[in-house]
Parts: structure tokens; C-alpha cells; sequence
């Protein structure tokens, strides 16, 4: 038992709940209270499960054991064949899926073999909106709130249609595509607030994040990302746990002249929420345009993690893990909330591992740095400085109208938006990754408002090694990886961790995988029509039966190459990542799939 | 054959005495002159060139003198045999020729070191920074054809960016750090310092210092392309309370609009083209192909100096730039007349 | 004596071709340079077959070496390379391609520019001036080896992107 986390393997869930209790009997300890340990009904209701984002289901009828007999149980297409990176829902014997644009709706009965369609929503988004999504049209979930799923449209459209009759609720314009704005992010709602981030740091947009009314749609309040305090709506309870993020109105007096408007942060990726602590928890993007010579200063709030309070938006604390970005390492990454022993006592934290190839281990209530380890290899900086705060930033990778090579990791950094799950039963974090390195010369970003706002030639490459991706297994308390698998191409979908003990991915040369959550031995994998870089979920079917469910269809900024037909033959294209990814086309085709999984 | 040296004589004279008078005529007081420093780096320089001026201004006239004395020389006719048939010069005449050309060598050798660590010394003080207080760092970057300026700040919100027209305060040094975005160019302003060239993906730098108020002209000194010869920068010397107030001035957003007219000529700036190249900061429009217009009507000139900023010269850079100018990279649009006044007030009233 | 003269020919032929390479408008007409009419056909279906002769709308900048790094300026400047990078495509699709959506031909490229295209190419005209249009569109041709080998630039000024491309450059159409 190592601090009311079992490390120890658990044959089923009765054995688990006994340790649980045992060890909360011994540490007197409110075990069930602690965060990663919420109450599972088997349904999966937002994108990364819960609220602290474990992506951890308690079902175990699929274990190490019976795994090898998992057999494929039924499929649904989706009809697109850009890149899906959505989680499915499942709730009340129903399965919906978010689609890329045109970010359809479909509603599955799960109870009817097969799993027919109940109903399609269409929102009929801006086709022009495809125009101003920088890595693919792609979209990451809907999330479930009383009687709603509510989802965003790429073209900066937040809706709620009725679960049930699939019959629109409400639809609130939160931006314009003419500015650069779009929205790929799946929302969580916390407390009756939608919590919903725009996309752009690539088209010079100003960042925000707003809350919505869940009921109505109406929005309650808007933090942005830039700008005065009032703007990004810091008050007085904000209180910043380092010297370098304290003062007032750095949002604006960071920034040359009136750069600030159209600096990027935004918030397109996840958002974690502490109920106990009435915060959310979410990254920033870049900085805009990448080229840091048109933007001297820190750039605050570019990558940046913040905590907030859902009602009123209001900044409690916030951290700037890249001050002044030099390599796109956007903050966006997955939160994992969980309550862990560190130095004898037991602490609210945060794990974030971030793109800038560090995982951030965090104290959830003011935001102090407990460890901060390399996940992946690094040489763009060398370690944090945990008594400022800072980042040591390597000298000689320094981007800027010098050519650099040899940056690792690359703008896509050590780790994308792709998540991490947590299992309590192993106490490891699974990390899908990437490892890249790079090299770039900045040249004049021009602004035109609707076009991209970058600034920087670049090419991706693999990092030693030459595998492109790696799946790692870390501990967040020992802060090191206690296994990893190559894989040839960037882990880009996310990971499921069930307490069978097997963690579920995909990768991009279309293999859906599952390996032993302790040691990270390959169990079983099933080849599926197109890459994988979705997120797989877990749920109990209404026969009782313990289902795996992905959806399959290579795209996303990786995947470009395939699902956007680009040329290779220009190493810059989809901004540098394509030189990465040009034999991706001998490995898979692109087109959108679910795939579902139990055992016989 | 005394008339002939007499002849010879005077009409070198004449030459030198023209070439010194249009030298002076040159450099008396000009805004563009490195003979007229305005200071510390400047005046080393000057210092040096007349040294070296006067020095072997000295040596060409002792030469030339010797040379004509040779020329005077009664000679011994051509029907005599060669010299070194009939006389065998002495052996003093032979050593004392030889004494001749030893020491004449050693003296150019000597004069000629003199001069070099004259002038490294001179560009060796010029790239150091004597003067400690305060230095003011401004990065130029040159561009096909005109000049973006921008100071710099350890703090971003006092980052200022301009272009063609540098403002300095007197008795401060300013660094120049250089750099180019197309191909090499040269930042040249002789009252102030020598050249440096600007090259893309490299910085050089600079120091320059005034040390009394003034406007000076500076000038590309590499060729850079068809309209290298205008490519002009000014540099206003004044006073630190005054360069404090143009400062403070220049970091201000662009005031809106105040009449309908103007109102109608911003409305023309974000409708065409202008858009996409030039920033107004305070309005949406953020392009950075051209130069920054925010303070663009409180600006001596237009088209990197071409031509005298006056509406009339802006209205015709603006409907037909590539007349003025031909082939720099301002497009040309189609305006009408009743597009083009109100754009002209507009861009004038950004003072 | 005759193959002399035809030498001589023969060079002021070349001479002249050199001449068109060079060629330079430098004070290009803001309106108008080419009539497109309904030139700009997208699909090879003609019901009631087909029309002749076919209107054809040549680009007036094709072979200047001038004009097509006049484009490749524009094609940065005006972000055409934030979404088709150096050619290889991101956010939009490649430009050196063998397929093109809306047609390739130069009428097309006009087109697409100045209309825009549903699916994200925004419409630039009204603010791209037309000259510029065509530059663009020399320097897109360029990129797939449909501009004259005397015309082309053998390498871009940023970041070489990868040697093939640069063999696509260099090798253009002869003429």
C-alpha cells in the first residue's frame, strides 16, 4: 500500500474496495474521499471521464487474464474522414459521438443489437470555419449535463441538443472565424457552467475561456487571456504562489504595444475541476505568432496553467510554465487531480505533463511546484528551478531569426493534447507521447485577421532513438518512468486504464492496443481500418457486459500528412510536422470508424 | 624648360586648390557629411581622415615636388651613351643611393603603420562604449527599401517600433543593433558614425553618440536592389526632455477619428490592401510588410525619405507608388478620388 | 557563310528569350490586365458537348523571373504560406499536387483567389490588387514545374525544405 494508492495487483474490485477500506481503516484516512477515487456507474459521461481526469473505469471483467479472447463486437462509421479524436459517451444505453467537422451528432441504442442509430444532429457549422483550424478540423468531445450533451461546433458555436430526442436546446456564438477563432475542445460542466475554450494561438487570436449557463447557454462570464486583469479577470483573491507571475495587469504590460490583442493563450484543449475546491484547472496556449522576436517580454498568459472558480470565472492562482515561448509549448495538456502522499503528507495535487517535456507534479491549492521531472528526452531547457518557479532554458536551441536545429522536443512537445490516464490501482500515470526534435528559423509573421499568425519555418524529425512515439508508464510520486514502449510513429490518441489492470491506445499505424498496466507487457492489439488517435473509452453494456469502445480515423495535426493529402515533399508543411510524417501513407488511409470491443 | 616646370607647377595648384574648395563646399555644415561630426564615434573619424589627409596630403606634394624637380633636371641629350656604359658611379654615390631607398622604405612602412593603428585604434574606440550612462538600444532592420526601427525595452511596454526617421537624445549613446529582412543593406550616417551593414539572420552592432542637437541624414550604403538610392533615414538629435516628450508621444495608440472625414479615410485604410501590409496601433489593422503608420503624419518623409511628407506628395506615393518609386513593394490600388482624399486627411492627422 | 548567318540568327532568337525572362512591369495597372470571362471551367462534363474554341486566359506574367519572385514575396506576405506552407499544404491543401479541387489551370488559381472556396480559401479580391493575383499565381505554377527552367528560382530564402522540392523547382517545364 503506498499511501492509500494499492500498488498491489487487485484480482477483482471486491479485493480492491477491502484494501481501500483496510488502508483507510489503518491511515484514518478519508480514503474514499480522496479525488481519483470517484464513484464509477460504468457510464462515461464527459471526455475524460470525471472530473479529475483519471480516464480510469473501475469495471474489471476485462482483465490481464481473459484479455487475449477479446473479440471486436460491433462497428458504426461515421461517414468523415478527417481526423477523430473524440471520446464517445455513454449514458442511459446510449452512445453519442462527436464528429470532426461537421461535427455531427450521432445517438447509438446500445440496448438493440448492433447498436442502431436513434438520431443524427447536424449543426450545420461555417464551412468556411475549416479555414481556420490549424491542425485539422478535428473535434474532442461532447461532455453530458442534465438531460443535454453539450458540444462545440468548429466554428465557435457551443450547443445543447437533448439527449433523448436529439432536438437542439440552446446554441451560443462565442466568437468569429474572421478573427481566426475556432473551437475543438470538448467542454466539461461544473456546477451548471459550461466551461468552453476558443482555438487560434496559431491565427493570432486573443485567447478566452467562458462559462456558460448550462441551462440557457447564456454566457456568464468571459476570461480572456491577455490583456488587463479585468480582462482576464483577476481580482483580489488571485493569488499566484511564485514572485514572477505577481502583478498587476501582466497580461498587458508583458507584451510590446498592443501585440496583446492578438497574442494567442488560448484555451482549446482540457479542463479538470476540483469539486472539493470549487477550482478548474486548465493550460493556456502559445503565444502568438511562434516567431518570439515580434513579441519581446514574458507574454503573460501564454502557457500558462490557471485555476479558477466555475460561477464566476474568477483566477485564483496561475503558473507560467514558458515564460516569453520559444517553441510552441502551449500549458493545454490534461490536469490529473489526485491526492497523493508526498514527503510523509498527503496533498492536494496536480499532474501535468506538459509539452515541454516536463510532468509538472502540483500543489492544487496555490499552485507550488512539488517535482518536475523530463518525461521524455529534452535539450531545450535543463530543469526547473523549483524555488523560482523558472525554467532553465538551454541557450543554444534558442529560436529567434538564427536557424536552430536539434530542438527536442518539437513544437508538438514531448506530449500533445493526447491524454493520460491514471489507474489508483497501480498508482502510475499512462502517458501516450511523442519524441520529436526540430529545427526552425523565425521569419516575419504578417497579420492579416483570419489568417495564420506564425512566423517560423520549421521541420520535425524523430528524437533519439528514431521512434517517433513512446507509451510510458510514470510514477507520479517517485517522479520516473517505471516503463515505456516505442512506437514508431507519435502516440497520438489517448489512453484508457480499467482496474483489470490493462491500459488501452492507439497509434497511428492503425493498432488498437492493450498492455498490462503494471509491467507493460503487450497483452492484445486489433488491427483497425485507419490510424487510431482517438480516445478510448470503457463502459458496462446493458447486458452487464464490460465494453471497449474507439473511434479510428488518423488526421489531427499528425496526421495531416494523410487525412489532409499533403505533400511531403515540403518538409514545412502542417507547420513542419509533415517532414515527420511522410511514410504515415504506406501505414494507414484515412476515414472515420467506432470500433467496439468485449469479450465473448 | 623653367617655364615648362613653372607651367606644370601651377596648374597642380589649380587642381588641388578646386578639389579642396569643393571639399569644403561639401562638407560646410551639411546635414550628411562626415567631415561635420556631430559626435564622439563621428569625431574620431574625422579626426582620422583629416590626419590622414593632411599627412599624405603632405607626402603627395613632397613627392610631386621631387618629381617635378626631376622632371626640371637639366638632362644629358639623347646622342650621349647610356649612363652605365661611360660612368660607374662612385662607391659613396652607390651607398648613398642605397641609404636613399632604406630610408625611403622605412619611412612608408613606418607611415603606413602609423596609419593603420590610427585606424584601428579609431574604429577599436568606436565599436567600445566610453560613455556608461544610460545606453538607449534601437534595432534597425533594413529592408527593400526602407527602415524599421524599433526600441528597445527591458520592459515590452515601452518598445516602441517606427520607421525611416530615428529620434535621439543628445549626450546619451545609443547602440544600433543591425539586422536586415531581405539582403544586405548598409546603415550609414556620416555625422554620427561609419558604416555597418545589416544582414539578414546576423546582428551587427553599433554605437553612435550625438553630442549636440541636430538633424542628420543617413543613407543606405549598400546597393540593395533598383531603389537603393532611396533608401534615407533621418536622425533628430535633441535634447533628453524633448526626446523624453516624442517618446512618450510615439508609444500612444493612433487617436480615432475625430471628424467624419477622417472617419470615412480609416474606413478606406481597412477596406484596401493597406490592411495587410501597415499596423495602426489603437485600430485592427496589425500588418507588418510595410513600415508602422501609427504616428505616420508626425514623419519628415514618405517612401523611406523620397519625398517631403506633404499631402499632396502622399496622395500621388499612395495612387501611384510605383512611379515615385519604381519597383519597391508598395502595390498599387485602385482608388477613387473620393477614397483617396479622406485616406490622405486620415493618414496625415496621425501625428 | 549561310551557317553563319543562321548562327547569328539563332543567337539574337536566344538573346530575345532571355530578354522575355527579364521582362519587368514595374508600373503594373491596378485594373484589370486579363480578361478571364467564363474561362475558368471546373469540371470536364459539357452537356451537349463540347464548345469551340475554348476561351483561353494566358497569365500575363508567365516565364518572368521578375513576377514569379515578385509571387513568392506576396505568396509570404499576404499568409498564403501560413496554410499551404512551401508548397506541402497544413491548415489548406498542397500546391504542388497532381489533383487540384478546383481546377489548375491559371483561369482557375484566379478563381479560387479571388472568389475563395467554400471549404476555408478565403476570397481575397477587392484587396489584392489583380497584377499581384497573377504574380501569385506564376509563382503557384512554378511550384509544379509549369513555369520555364530560365524563369524559376533554384532555392526559396527561408529554411530549405526538403531536396526533392528542390529538384521540383529547379527542373520546371523547358519551353
Amino acid at each position: 500500500m503506498l499511501d492509500g494508492v494499492s500498488r498491489r495487483p487487485a484480482r477483482h474490485c471486491a479485493k480492491y474496495w477491502f484494501y481501500f477500506a483496510l488502508s483507510a481503516l489503518i491511515l484514518s484516512d478519508p480514503m474514499a474521499a480522496q479525488i481519483q477515487n470517484q464513484a464509477d456507474d460504468g457510464q462515461w459521461t464527459m471526455a475524460a471521464k470525471n472530473y479529475a481526469s483519471t480516464r480510469y473505469s473501475t469495471l474489471n471483467q476485462i482483465n490481464t487474464t481473459n484479455i487475449a479472447s477479446l473479440k471486436l463486437a460491433w462497428t458504426f462509421s461515421t461517414g468523415l474522414t478527417r481526423g477523430h479524436e473524440a471520446a464517445p459517451l455513454i449514458l442511459n444505453n446510449t452512445m453519442y459521438i462527436a464528429t470532426p467537422y461537421p461535427n455531427y451528432l450521432y445517438s447509438l441504442d446500445l440496448t438493440k443489437p448492433g447498436a442502431p442509430m436513434k438520431w443524427m444532429y447536424q449543426p450545420h457549422p461555417e464551412p468556411a470555419s475549416q479555414g481556420t483550424a490549424c491542425c485539422d478540423v478535428v473535434n474532442r468531445g461532447a461532455a453530458y449535463w442534465n438531460g443535454k450533451i453539450i458540444y462545440n461546433t468548429l466554428d465557435v458555436q457551443t450547443v445543447a441538443v437533448d439527449a433523448n430526442t436529439g432536438k437542439e436546446v440552446w446554441r451560443t456564438k462565442l466568437g468569429d472565424i474572421n478573427l481566426g477563432e475556432s473551437i475543438t475542445m470538448a467542454p466539461i460542466v461544473a456546477k451548471g457552467v459550461v466551461l468552453v475554450g476558443n482555438s487560434g494561438g496559431e491565427f493570432g487570436v486573443r485567447g478566452w475561456l467562458v462559462g456558460l449557463d448550462a441551462e440557457t447557454g447564456k454566457i456568464k462570464w468571459r476570461a480572456y487571456g491577455t490583456g488587463p486583469d479585468k480582462d482576464v479577470l483577476i481580482g483580489s483573491n488571485f493569488k499566484p504562489f511564485y514572485a514572477k507571475d505577481r502583478g498587476t495587469d501582466l497580461g498587458m504590460k508583458t507584451w510590446p504595444g498592443e501585440t496583446w490583442k492578438i497574442g494567442g493563450a488560448s484555451a482549446w484543449s482540457w479542463i479538470s475541476y476540483d469539486p472539493g475546491l470549487d477550482l478548474f484547472y486548465y493550460g493556456t496556449s502559445n503565444p502568438g505568432p511562434w516567431n518570439p522576436e515580434q513579441r519581446p517580454g514574458d507574454n503573460k498568459w501564454g502557457s500558462t496553467l490557471f485555476a479558477r472558480r466555475p460561477e464566476t470565472g474568477e483566477a485564483i492562482w496561475a503558473y507560467q510554465i514558458s515564460a516569453h515561448d520559444l517553441h510552441d509549448y502551449d500549458a493545454v495538456n490534461e490536469n490529473i487531480l489526485l491526492d497523493l502522499n508526498i514527503g510523509g503528507q498527503l496533498r492536494k495535487t496536480l499532474a501535468h505533463p506538459d509539452r515541454d517535456g516536463y510532468l509538472y507534479l502540483m500543489d492544487r491549492t496555490d499552485g507550488e511546484i512539488l517535482s518536475a521531472q523530463t518525461f521524455g528526452y529534452v535539450n531545450t531547457s535543463e530543469g526547473v528551478d523549483l524555488k523560482t518557479g523558472k525554467l532553465k532554458l538551454n541557450p543554444t536551441k534558442q529560436t529567434g531569426y538564427n536557424t536552430v536545429r536539434d530542438a527536442c522536443p518539437a513544437p508538438p512537445g514531448a506530449k500533445d493534447w493526447q491524454p493520460s490516464a491514471f489507474s489508483p490501482k497501480t498508482g502510475l500515470i499512462y502517458i501516450p507521447h511523442n519524441n520529436l526534435c526540430y529545427e526552425s528559423q523565425a521569419v516575419p509573421a504578417n497579420y492579416i485577421a483570419g489568417t495564420p499568425f506564425v512566423g517560423m519555418n520549421t521541420r520535425m524529425y524523430a528524437g533519439p532513438g528514431g521512434n517517433r512515439g513512446v507509451f510510458s508508464a510514470w510514477d507520479p510520486v517517485q517522479a520516473k518512468t517505471v516503463w515505456s514502449i516505442n512506437e514508431m510513429f507519435p502516440a497520438w490518441s489517448g489512453a484508457l486504464a480499467t482496474a483489470g489492470d490493462v491500459v488501452f491506445y492507439g497509434t497511428m499505424d492503425g493498432w488498437f492496443k492493450a498492455v498490462d498496466a503494471r509491467n507493460g507487457h503487450p497483452l492484445w492489439q486489433f488491427k483497425v481500418g485507419s490510424g487510431v488517435i482517438g480516445q478510448p473509452v470503457c463502459y458496462k453494456g446493458p447486458d452487464g457486459k464490460e465494453y471497449v469502445a474507439v473511434l479510428a480515423g488518423v488526421g489531427g495535426w499528425s496526421g495531416g500528412v494523410v487525412s489532409g493529402g499533403l505533400n511531403a515533399v515540403d518538409g514545412t508543411a502542417a507547420l513542419g510536422f509533415a517532414n515527420a510524417m511522410a511514410d504515415l501513407g504506406k501505414y494507414t488511409t484515412k476515414g472515420g470508424m467506432l470500433y467496439v470491443f468485449s469479450l465473448p | 624648360m623653367k617655364t615648362n616646370t613653372r607651367q606644370i607647377f601651377s596648374t597642380f595648384a589649380g587642381v588641388l586648390g578646386v578639389a579642396c574648395l569643393s571639399l569644403l563646399i561639401s562638407c560646410a555644415g551639411h546635414q550628411q557629411s562626415a567631415v561635420d561630426p556631430a559626435g564622439p564615434q563621428s569625431g574620431r573619424i574625422d579626426t582620422l581622415w583629416w590626419s590622414f589627409f593632411w599627412l599624405l596630403g603632405a607626402i603627395f606634394v613632397i613627392v610631386m615636388v621631387l618629381t617635378l624637380m626631376t622632371l626640371g633636371r637639366r638632362h644629358r641629350g639623347f646622342e650621349q651613351e647610356p649612363l652605365e656604359a661611360t660612368h660607374k658611379p662612385s662607391e659613396e654615390t652607390d651607398s648613398r643611393l642605397r641609404r636613399i631607398i632604406a630610408g625611403a622604405t622605412v619611412t612608408t612602412v613606418v607611415i603606413l603603420f602609423v596609419l593603420i593603428v590610427a585606424s584601428v585604434g579609431t574604429g577599436k574606440a568606436n565599436s567600445e562604449l566610453q560613455n556608461k550612462k544610460n545606453p538607449l538600444t534601437i534595432q534597425v532592420t533594413g529592408n527593400q527599401w526602407w527602415w524599421q526601427l524599433e526600441y528597445m525595452n527591458s520592459d515590452p511596454t515601452k518598445i516602441l517600433v517606427t520607421a525611416n526617421e530615428m529620434h535621439i537624445p543628445v549626450g546619451r549613446p545609443v547602440q544600433i543593433r543591425g539586422i536586415s529582412n531581405d539582403v544586405i543593406h548598409s546603415f550609414w550616417v556620416p555625422n554620427l558614425n561609419g558604416k555597418r551593414d545589416l544582414i539578414p539572420s546576423h546582428v551587427t552592432t553599433q554605437w553612435m553618440e550625438a553630442d549636440h542637437p541636430g538633424v542628420f541624414r543617413g543613407q543606405c550604403a549598400e546597393f540593395c536592389g533598383l531603389q537603393h538610392a532611396h533608401m534615407a533615414i533621418w536622425v533628430i538629435a535633441e535634447p533628453e526632455d524633448k526626446f523624453d516628450a516624442w517618446m512618450r508621444a510615439q508609444l500612444q495608440p493612433a487617436a480615432g477619428p475625430s471628424t467624419p472625414e477622417l472617419q470615412r479615410g480609416r474606413q478606406v485604410f481597412m477596406n484596401n490592401a493597406c490592411v495587410y501590409c501597415h499596423e495602426i496601433q489603437g485600430t485592427t489593422a496589425a500588418g507588418q510588410n510595410g513600415p508602422d503608420l501609427t504616428h505616420f503624419g508626425s514623419r519628415r518623409g514618405i517612401a523611406a525619405n523620397t519625398v517631403p511628407n506633404t499631402a499632396g506628395n502622399l496622395a500621388g506615393w499612395i495612387l501611384d507608388p510605383q512611379s515615385l518609386k519604381p519597383g519597391n513593394h508598395m502595390a498599387t490600388i485602385a482608388l477613387n478620388s473620393t477614397d483617396l482624399q479622406p485616406l490622405v486627411e486620415y493618414l496625415e492627422s496621425l501625428k | 557563310m549561310r551557317t553563319g548567318a543562321m548562327g547569328i540568327c539563332v543567337m539574337c532568337l536566344l538573346l530575345l528569350a532571355a530578354c522575355q525572362r527579364e521582362k519587368r512591369d514595374i508600373r503594373p495597372s491596378p485594373t484589370r490586365l486579363a480578361i478571364y470571362g467564363d474561362a475558368a471551367k471546373e469540371d470536364a462534363l459539357r452537356p451537349g458537348g463540347p464548345i469551340s474554341p475554348q476561351p483561353v486566359v494566358n497569365n500575363p506574367y508567365n516565364g518572368s523571373a521578375y513576377d514569379i519572385s515578385e509571387g513568392q514575396r506576396l505568396f509570404n506576405w499576404y499568409n498564403c504560406s501560413g496554410c499551404h506552407a512551401n508548397g506541402g499544404g497544413g491548415i489548406g491543401p498542397p500546391l504542388i499536387k497532381q489533383h487540384w479541387t478546383y481546377g489548375g489551370e491559371p483561369a482557375n488559381l484566379f478563381d479560387t483567389i479571388v472568389k475563395g472556396r467554400p471549404n476555408g480559401m478565403p476570397a481575397w479580391g477587392g484587396r489584392i490588387p489583380e497584377y499581384q493575383v497573377w504574380q501569385i499565381i506564376a509563382f503557384i505554377r512554378s511550384m509544379n514545374g509549369e513555369q520555364p527552367r530560365s524563369a524559376t528560382a533554384s532555392r526559396q530564402d527561408s529554411i530549405e525544405t526538403n531536396p526533392q522540392n528542390i529538384v521540383n523547382r529547379v527542373r520546371g517545364k523547358t519551353k
